[in-house]
């Protein structure tokens, strides 16, 4: 979060609508860790869906998505808190 | 027989040579011809980063393959890459129609954009 300016717990979240419906996507794709990057944590968890505003058909999507790339590495499963 | 569309990507051991590399692709690729798949796109990503270390390897070498396959043969490929030493993890999935659909925009290059903020084109409809 601390990394990320336009995380959407830093008030950067305008609207509480599903990103994903509005822009019409099918498939969450667990390639494009940019996008997952947005959903979660510092500390690599998923954000909730009360904080991102995603529709219940998306945050499952995206729970999905996020433990594959976690699988994979593309993502951590958790980061060290340095402090 | 039927044939399902499949997605998979592999991390290779990073500690190899490019001929290696090739020579592994050239291998999965062989084995999924065997067992009556057909390759549609091989996408090498190279080496990357991994976010958590794998066998005491912080970078790993990724390849993304998609190809038809009939569904029994999942099972002979998947144990022949496990027995394979330089293949550290593997992830096999099967597409269904939305993913589908995914793949042929991504293809054609037309991905809906989610933040908009980050590529200046705008794909609203409303």
């Amino acid at each position: 979060m601390i990394n990320n300016p336009s995380h959407p717990k830093k008030g950067h979240l305008k609207s509480k609508d599903c990103k994903f419906t509005k822009s019409g996507i099918e498939y969450i794709d667990y390639k494009q860790t940019d996008i997952l990057d947005r959903f979660i944590n510092d500390q690599g968890k998923i954000l909730p869906r009360r904080v991102t505003g995603n529709s219940a058909r998306h945050q499952r999507q995206l729970s999905t998505a996020v433990k594959r790339a976690r699988f994979l590495a593309l993502i951590p499963y958790v980061t060290e808190n340095l402090r | 027989m039927k044939k399902d569309f499949y997605e998979m990507t592999c991390i290779l051991n990073p500690v190899l040579d490019e001929e290696k590399f090739s020579e592994i692709v050239a291998h999965v690729n062989k084995l999924i011809e065997d067992n009556g798949g057909e390759i549609v796109e091989v996408d090498e990503w190279g080496v990357k980063k991994l976010a958590y270390e794998i066998e005491n390897k912080s970078t790993g070498y990724y390849v993304n393959l998609y190809f038809h396959a009939p569904g029994s043969s999942i099972e002979v490929i998947e144990r022949n890459m496990r027995i394979h030493d330089d293949i550290m993890r593997y992830l096999t999935l099967k597409y269904d129609a939305k993913m589908l659909r995914h793949f042929e925009l991504r293809q054609k290059g037309e991905i809906p954009t989610i933040f908009e903020e980050e590529t200046e084109e705008t794909t609203d409809e409303d």
